[in-house]
């Protein structure tokens, strides 16, 4: 479903993917694991074309976009990848302007055009599945870390995505408010989501995932099924990696 | 005192005047400014440089010398304008110089976080700055806003010179004619004074209007 394919990006002169391939299956959960600058997050971001890779492709069911392609074929493929995938992201980016309600229901309005009444309808069906349907009529700024990174997840689902990316969903909450997250995204990959996620939870990665990748430096040096990951990694950075996280963990 | 109670009338016309040449170049200075401002953030080289120049030629010049050359320089290339015109011209010109500096600060300072979640949701640049940026930037932008306008309410004395009877010159007409000058300058600075502070206040209103989200 998922294919990227000798993907490379530089910021300048510093190279944060290097020839980075990998094929991700209908309904497979992905964790994306790695220290800090490894590229991660500019991966996830090449998924949805927040960022413009150097070179190499990704294909997402039948759009595909290319490093070399003209500017207008690719705002197109842009514009329809991004109607495939929904983004969370660690600052929630919430809308602070709008309401709850208003914050979900905004972009099935805009984008598709959607009825106000079908919008609030399919808004509120998913604020109860994320458990704040109480909280319509608030704004986000009124809401606990937590309950905004749940909304942000209704906002996502709101345009029925059939790919959720996650980028540390949870690393801004205080860790009590951290499982309310982690189990709606459970939830959501029983439901047989198609999910990449990238997280610094190790029990949620060996939990929910059906595949980890580990990354470093912009290459992905291991992946495997969680159980053989975290069993016994088979590089010497994952290892050492492991080990940071066991003792701080984040 | 009497004199000015008998020509209230011909100093509120002046000061109808005034509101308006304040009301009409704000309104097209707003456009002018948001056009400017975008222009400036997302325009390609040639248009973020044409911008620019502008505005920087807008700042860098006294607005007296802006409407002398509206009103008294264009009609040398045969564009003649009528006094008020001109005043609209000269100050909406003026004003989407200044707003769009006021704007361009705004709009940078809305989170990127904000634009990336609205492209992430599908929606399209256009769409993400109309529905996301512009009404987080508005909150930011309004109490600057509010003392542009409350400036050009003064600035507008200034178009008395080319003849448009606005307050000022209502004014000095009375003067003119009764030869005392300190009821009359005294009536009108009240005015503006009373027009100022109106403003501010019903600026306060909008601005706390805005904020509840937060
Ligand atoms: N927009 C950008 N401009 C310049 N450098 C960037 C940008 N985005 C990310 N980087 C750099 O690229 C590297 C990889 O970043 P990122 O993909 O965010 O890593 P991760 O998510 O694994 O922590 C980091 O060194 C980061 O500083
Ligand atoms: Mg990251």
């Amino acid at each position: 479903m998922i294919e990227v394919s000798h993907l490379s990006k530089s910021f300048g002169s510093l190279s944060v993917l290097k020839d980075v391939s990998l094929d991700i299956r209908q309904g497979e959960i992905v964790v994306l694991l790695g220290p800090s600058g490894s590229g991660k997050s500019t991966l996830l971001r090449c998924l949805n074309g927040l960022e413009q890779a150097d070179a190499g492709s990704v294909r997402i069911d039948s759009v595909r976009i290319e490093a070399m392609m003209r500017a207008k074929e690719r705002k197109k493929a842009v514009h329809e990848l991004r109607s495939l995938t929904g983004m969370v992201f660690q600052s929630f980016n919430l809308f602070p302007h709008l309401t709850v309600l208003d914050n979900v229901i905004m972009a099935p309005m805009t984008v598709k055009n959607m009825p106000k009444e079908q919008a609030v309808e399919i808004a509120e069906r998913l604020l109860g599945k994320v458990g704040l349907a109480e909280k319509r009529d608030e704004y986000p700024s009124r809401l606990s870390g937590g309950q905004q990174q749940r909304v942000a997840i209704a906002r996502a689902l709101a345009m029925e995505p059939k790919i959720m990316l996650f980028d540390e969903p949870t690393s801004a909450l205080d860790p009590e408010l951290t499982g309310e997250v982690l189990q709606v995204m459970r939830q959501l990959a029983e439901e047989g989501m198609t999910m990449v996620v990238v997280t610094h939870e190790m029990k949620f990665a060996q939990e929910v995932a059906n595949r980890i990748v580990f990354m470093s430096e912009g290459i992905i040096q291991e992946e495997g099924a969680p159980e053989h990951f975290f069993a016994g990694p088979k590089t010497e950075r994952a290892r050492k990696f492991l080990r940071q996280m066991a003792q701080e963990p984040v | 005192m009497k004199l000015v109670m008998d020509n209230l009338g011909f100093l509120f016309t002046g000061a109808y005047y005034t509101l308006l040449i304040t009301i009409v170049s704000m309104f097209f200075g707003l456009f002018i400014g948001l056009f400017t401002a975008i222009a400036r953030l997302k325009g390609n080289r040639l248009v973020a440089g044409i911008a620019r120049v502008y505005v920087s030629i807008i700042r860098g010049t006294p607005i007296i010398v802006q409407i002398f050359i509206i009103y008294y320089g264009l009609p040398d290339y045969g564009i003649a304008l009528q006094p008020m015109t001109a005043a609209y011209i000269s100050l909406s010109i003026n004003i989407g110089a200044y707003l769009s500096e006021t704007f361009r600060g705004a709009i940078l300072s809305v989170d990127k976080g904000q634009t990336e979640a609205a492209l992430s949701l599908g929606l399209t640049p256009w769409q993400t700055m109309r529905k996301v940026v512009l009404p987080q930037a508005a909150r930011t932008a309004i109490p600057p806003m509010g003392n542009t306008f409350i400036g050009i309410l003064k600035e507008t004395s200034l178009v008395s010179i080319v003849t448009v009877t606005e307050l000022l010159r209502s004014a000095q007409l009375l003067i003119a004619q009764y030869y005392v000058a300190m009821p009359f300058y005294l009536a009108i600075a009240i005015m503006y004074w009373v027009m100022s502070t109106g403003f501010s206040a019903i600026l306060n209103v909008i601005e706390r209007k805005l904020s509840k989200a937060y």
